[in-house]
């Protein structure tokens, strides 16, 4: 399961499908491609897991459902070592 | 109003000398001390037409340029540079007292002035449309800069732009233009009328001198000015000109990384950015014949798209 980093605002803005968001808790600037932001909405609505994410989340990209779930899990590895989200122990 | 113009020398030097001369430039005023004949002849030259506070009033900074004391007042001699008590910066030899004055009028800014997003970024104003050029050294800014203001072109500042976090407008800051080794001759040669002061060899960027501000943009200093482009240029000996849009994100990052408090200001300049890049189309441009690129930048001002 991740979620996002608790306290984390998420502040974002977004312009043709890119966007950048500032990270309160660390004070740094990310350039994230619209997905990415896609994913962070999910995560602070709920919990989720990486399965789960991909089949919601599935209308919304433009990938074959099959490299979805893996593609869904690298954008989760990126966004962890922005200090953005984190895994939940099960 | 009185403006330094207005100053016997006499009376500048004993201001300088004295209580300070109270200098304003913009929204700030500098209150001045030096005793070096040099910065003297410096003020007395490039800012002539800017208004002069009575010397006992309010400063935002308070700076002071004096000959290092003792033997050094003989041996190679050395200009000490403090701002409030504080020394930031190391000596620097004496024929350089001017150049050191306006890098420590820009630090006091940059160090102090967080009521503004304060990007590294020229910026200049044409029928009514600002445009913001961003870029590190070496990039042209400075020579794009000083030839658009010998075309007409209102000077809001070459160095700093202050954007207020409030509204996003663009606050005027116009001071010399600085320009460094092979662009002072250029300049010279694209406007042999402007007022540049004495070229200072062997500084840390070279050799400098300073291009003297429009006394229109002087008069203009209190007028803000609303930004429409930003323009990230690039000289490249041999290229033609070229423009290409930029997406907005990507600016955002690029002005950021030029920014000198984005980091300070935290969640408010997060916002003030992403007002000011809302309100302006970004673009890289390219170029390599400055006749052609103000030309170009003309064209932009005037048409808008």
């Amino acid at each position: 399961m991740w979620r996002v980093v608790p306290g984390q605002l998420l502040a974002f803005r977004e312009w043709d499908g890119e966007a950048v968001l500032y990270n309160d808790l660390s004070g740094n600037t990310h350039l994230l491609d619209g997905g990415a932001v896609e994913v962070l909405l999910a995560l602070r609505a709920e919990p989720l897991d990486a399965a789960t994410l991909a089949t919601r989340l599935a209308d919304r990209f433009d990938a074959e459902d099959d490299a979805l779930p893996a593609a869904i899990d690298a954008m989760l590895t990126e966004l962890a070592g922005l200090d953005l989200v984190e895994s939940l122990p099960c | 109003m009185l403006t330094v113009a207005d100053l016997p020398r006499r009376e500048l030097a004993a201001r300088l000398a004295g209580p300070g001369l109270v200098l304003r430039t913009g929204p700030f005023a500098n209150r001045i001390h030096s005793d070096i004949p040099q910065l003297l002849e410096g003020i007395a030259l490039l800012y002539a037409d800017y208004p002069v506070d009575a010397p006992g009033g309010f400063a935002d900074f308070n700076l002071s340029l004096h000959r290092a004391g003792g033997l050094r007042r003989f041996f190679r001699p050395q200009v000490c540079f403090s701002h409030e008590g504080a020394t930031p910066f190391q000596p620097l030899p004496l024929a350089q007292a001017y150049p050191m004055f306006e890098w420590v009028m820009n630090w006091c800014v940059s160090h102090r002035a967080h009521s503004y997003l304060i990007i590294h970024a020229a910026v200049l104003e044409r029928h009514g449309r600002a445009i913001i050029l961003p870029a590190p050294p070496g990039s042209g800014k400075s020579t794009l800069c000083a030839a658009l203001v010998t075309r007409g072109w209102r000077l809001l500042s070459d160095e700093m732009t202050l954007v207020r976090l409030d509204d996003g407008a663009v606050l005027p800051l116009p001071r010399p233009v600085s320009l460094k080794n092979e662009s002072i001759a250029i300049i010279r040669a694209y406007a042999p009328d402007v007022v540049l002061s004495p070229p200072v060899e062997n500084t840390n960027k070279g050799t400098i001198a300073h291009l003297k501000a429009p006394p229109a943009s002087i008069a203009r200093a209190d007028e803000t000015a609303r930004p429409a482009f930003i323009v990230f240029p690039r000289y490249e000996a041999g290229a033609p000109l070229t423009l290409t849009p930029m997406g907005k994100a990507r600016a955002f990052m690029g002005v950021a990384e030029n920014a000198f408090n984005y980091q300070v200001l935290g969640m408010r300049g997060f916002a003030a950015l992403g007002q000011l890049i809302d309100a302006t189309a970004a673009f890289e441009f390219r170029y390599s014949k400055l006749d052609e690129a103000v030309q170009f930048f003309e064209r932009l001002a005037q048409d808008g798209a």
